[in-house]
Order: structure tokens, then sequence, then C-alpha cells
């Protein structure tokens, strides 16, 4: 049994273990960061340190430009970074045991593995795959 | 001395017998004669004393008589120059007074002949002049009785112009009547067409007072709306604030839900709370947003109810503009009957004037009439008496003429006469 938080990436239902989470934040005040990638939409000051915003539909690639003003600032285990989602939705707890791995087929990307709840299908977010196409992007 | 005849003829047997008494006184003294011889002697002597004296005086007498007589038959063959003369004016008698009055009676006749034969001359002359100037007048009659047969037929055709003229004046007259009878016509539809413009006037006036009655309800109901949705927009904005505190709430939730994770075991009943007031914020987000939800419906309808009052002002906006014009419209047909109808008037007015005018000249074109028949009689008149006088013309030519021969004659006659010795 664990604790996701729900969110939304375009039509699709994701899930972030809030282990992961620190906090969420509403509307924080975002600094310009002169020559950012497109992903990086910018920095804030939390609690005296100056964290990255990743806008996550972008990076993976979905369309839309709805977001919610609500981020999740990630633990610093996953390097603090800031996540922009298309829609905060709430934290559920899950059996862990049902989580499947994609199958195939299923191109949903940073998929880690999928659960059903609730009639509805959670996309377990791959953050080391996050994290890996984020080198990717700022290494060049 | 004048001794008349018989005293002549006395005197002169005295004188015979005296003689004869003489002689036989005388005889007896004579020589040479017997006795026997001497009566017969005296006889003889007497006689021829009486002789003598008888044809001495008889002789005188009768020559005197044949002057006479010659006289007379000169005066008879017309020869009235000379003067009777007798002789032996010593002793003048009847004879000479005869003579006298013979030559009185030659010289009254003479001058009464000069007389006459002037007056025939003159008569002459005057007949010829009376001839010449009854000619003319002959002449002058028919001039006349030319004019009078043109001025006859003046009258015809003034007699025709005068019919047609007064054809002409009663088709005018009818006309007249006609322009006056449609103008009384007009004035009366134009007296409707004011009544009717001013009631419609009314209509239209009290149809603009129901309308600007029908816009300021409509207005004050668009206040009423307009206060009614600020209304509902103050529900929105505290629905707005109850969303905000709800949505921070459920962040607060969150977090809380996060820390109490973290805190482990200890954190479990919290994070059941925090469950539980994520709950509560979500619930107070749904009753929000169905109360959006409403307000938004209900502003919905409000904006349709204000629409719908925009259209029905807009609707009566051009129905009191429609009104106004229709105001106008019957404000201008009011003008425009006023005008047709004091129009009518006049034109009624004239065609009255122009009635009697025609009237007064109908009357004169039948005096005319008269007048032309009249004059059309008196020139009948004129050509008879013309005609008349044209015979009276003749006759007195005729007469003249006759006058004229008679004169002639008269100077024929009185040529004969001799007045003066010379002429001939």
């Amino acid at each position: 049994m664990a604790l996701i938080l729900t969110y939304s990436l375009g039509n699709d239902l994701y899930g972030l273990e809030i282990d992961a989470i620190q906090e969420i934040i509403e509307n924080p005040v975002l600094h310009y960061v002169p020559r950012a990638e497109g992903v990086l939409t910018g920095s804030i000051n939390f609690h005296g340190q100056i964290l990255a915003v990743i806008d996550l539909p972008k990076l993976l690639g979905f369309a839309g430009n709805q977001r919610d003003h609500r981020h999740l600032v990630l633990t610093s285990e996953y390097r603090s970074l800031v996540l922009k989602t298309c829609g905060v939705e709430r934290i559920v707890n899950l059996e862990m045991e049902l989580l499947q791995p994609p199958p195939d087929g299923h191109d949903r990307p940073a998929v880690r593995g999928i659960i059903d709840f609730d009639e509805a299908t959670i996309n377990l977010l791959d953050t080391d795959e996050v994290t890996k196409q984020l080198e990717d992007i700022f290494a060049e | 001395m004048r001794i008349e005849i018989s005293y002549k003829f006395i005197i002169g047997f005295i004188v015979v017998v005296v003689s004869g008494i003489l002689v036989n006184l005388v005889v007896p003294y004579i020589e040479g004669i017997e006795p026997e011889f001497r009566q017969l002697f005296s006889i003889l002597c007497s006689l021829l004393v009486g002789l003598i004296i008888g044809s001495v005086f008889s002789r005188a007498f009768s020559g005197n008589i044949r002057r006479l007589t010659s006289a007379g038959d000169r005066i008879r063959q017309g020869d009235l120059s000379e003067d009777v003369k007798v002789g032996d004016s010593r002793f003048p008698d009847e004879i000479s007074d005869l003579a006298k009055a013979m030559n009185q009676f030659q010289a009254s006749l003479r001058s009464l002949v000069g007389d006459i034969r002037n007056i025939a001359f003159r008569v002459a002359n005057s007949s010829q002049s009376l001839s010449g100037t009854s000619q003319e007048m002959a002449a002058s009659a028919q001039e006349v009785a030319r004019t009078t047969d043109q001025i006859s037929k003046g009258a015809e055709t003034q007699a025709e112009m005068v019919e047609e003229s007064t054809r002409l004046f009663k088709e005018v007259a009818i006309s007249i009547k006609l322009v006056a009878s449609s103008a009384k016509a007009v004035a009366d539809s134009a007296d409707l067409t004011l009544e009717t413009a001013r009631s419609g006037s009314d209509m239209a006036g009290s149809s603009l007072d129901s309308i600007r009655q029908v816009l300021s309800e409509a207005e004050s109901s668009g206040q009423q709306m307009v206060n009614f949705i600020a209304q509902l927009q103050k529900i929105s904005k505290f629905v707005e604030v109850i969303n905000g505190i709800a949505q921070k709430t459920n962040l607060l939730a969150l977090n809380a839900t996060i820390e109490a994770a973290r805190a482990g075991e200890y954190g479990h009943g919290f994070a059941v709370v925090a469950e539980e007031i994520r709950k509560l914020a979500d619930s107070t987000t749904t009753s929000a947003d169905e109360i959006t939800g409403l307000v938004e419906s209900i502003c919905k309808e409000g904006e349709q109810v204000q629409s719908s009052m925009a259209q029905v002002i807009d609707e009566m906006e051009s129905g009191r503009e429609a009104a106004d014009r229709t105001n106008q419209a019957f404000s201008d047909i009011t003008r425009n009957a006023e005008g047709t109808r004091s129009k009518a008037s006049s034109i009624a007015e004239l065609a009255e004037q122009q009635t009697s005018s025609a009237e007064r000249i109908t009357r004169a074109i039948d005096e005319i009439d008269r007048v032309v028949s009249d004059n059309a009689a008196a020139t009948e008149q004129v050509s008879a008496a013309t005609q008349e006088q044209s015979a009276a013309m003749e006759e007195m030519a005729q007469s003249v003429k006759e006058l004229s021969n008679m004169s002639e004659s008269m100077l024929q006659i009185v040529k004969q006469f001799k007045l003066v010795k010379d002429q001939d």
C-alpha cells in the first residue's frame, strides 16, 4: 500500500509516489532563466533553495498548453526538480502488488508500470527515465 | 287835254251841225249858187265837212285801232319788244288809255314772260341739277342698299357668333359648376382627411405614450436585471474566494499527507485527517463548482433575458421611431389637408365668382343678341326704306325728267316771246 499522487499529463493519468515529493506548492514566483531550454521554464526560490522548474508534459512530448499552477517539488533524492503537470489530482492509496509492467503497444512515455484504479489506468512515472532525458537535454 | 271819244263824236257832230248851220248861213252870201242848190250845197258842204271830219277822225281812230290791233297781233305772236304808239297825243282819249293800258299790259306781260323765262331757266337748271342730284341719290341709295346688305350679312354673322358664344359660355358655365362642385368635394374630403389625420395623430400620440411607458418599464427592468447580475457577480466572487480557499485546503491536505507519510507511523492518523480534509475541500470545491454552474446558468439566463430585453427595447425604439414618424406623417397630412381645404375653398369661391361673371357675360351676350336682332330688323327696315327710297327716287327722277321736259317746253314756248327789239 503506497500513497500515489495522481496527476494528468495530456489525456493520460500518471502517478508519482509521494515519497518522491517534498511538497506541492502553488503559483510560485517563476524566475526567468536566460538561455534556458524549452523544458526549463524557470527557477524558483524554495525555502532559500534555487530549484529548476521542468515542464513535464513538454518534456515527455504531450501536446496541449494546459498546466496546473500547482507544482510538484521533488525531494533531493530526485534532484529537487520542480515538475509542472497538466493537472494535479489527488493522493490515492494503491496496492503496489497490482503494479503491472506496461504491456506491448502501451506507448505512453516514461511509464514504469500501470495500475488500474477506479476504472482508470494510472501510469506510474519512471523518474529515472525523466532524469535521464533531462541529463540528455542539458548535456548538449 | 283829254277828250273822251264820245265827246269827240259829239263835238264832231256838233261841228258838222254847226258847219251845216254855218254853211247855211254862209252859203247865201256865196254867189254862184242857186237857191235850190243852196240847200244841196249846204248839205254837201256839211257832208263834206262831216266827211272830212269824220274821215279824219275815223282815220285817226281806225288807225289807232289798227295799231292797237296790230300790236295785239304782235303780242299774240309773241313780240313784246315794241310799245304801242298812238298818234295825236294832243287830245288823248280812251284809245290812248287803251294804248297805255296795252303798253302796260305788254310791259307786265314782258316782265311776266321775262320772269317766266328766268324761272323756266332756273327751273331747267334746277331740274338738271335735281336730275343730277337724284342720280347721285340713286347711286348713294344703291350704295346704301349695298352697305345695308353687308350690314345684314354682318348681322347674320354676328348672330351666328352670338349663338356660338352663348353655347360656349353655357359650356363654360357648366364646367365652372363642375369645378365648384369638385372643389366642394375636395374640401369635404380634405375635411375628412383632416379629421382622420387628427384622430390618427391622436392614436399615434397615445401609442407613443404607451411605447414610452413600456420603454421606461423595460429600462427599470433592465436596471433591476443589472442589479441582479451585480448580486450574482458578488456571489461569484464569494464562490471564487471559497474555491480558492478550498483549493488551498486541498493543497494543504496534499502536503499534509506527504508530510504525514514522511512522518512514518506517527503520521498515519494525521494522514487520515489530511485525507478527510482533502475530501472536504473537494466537496467544497464541488459545491462551489455547482454554485458557480448555477450562477453561470442564471447569468446566462439573465443575459438572455437582458438580450431579449435589449431586443424588446430596440423594437420598442424602432416602434417609437415609427410612431414618431407616423406622428410626423400625420402632422404633414394634417398640414396638407388644411392647405388643400383652404385651396379648395378659394377654388370654390373663385368658381362662385366666375359663375356670377359668366352669368353677367351671358346676360351681356343676350343683350348683344337683342341688339343684333334689333340691328337686323332695323337693317331690314333700312333695306325696305332704301328700296322705297329707290322707288321714290325713280319716281322723282321720272318727275324731274318730266319737270325738265316741261321746263324745256316752257322755255321753248317762252322763247317765242321777243322781249327786246334787237333779239331774235
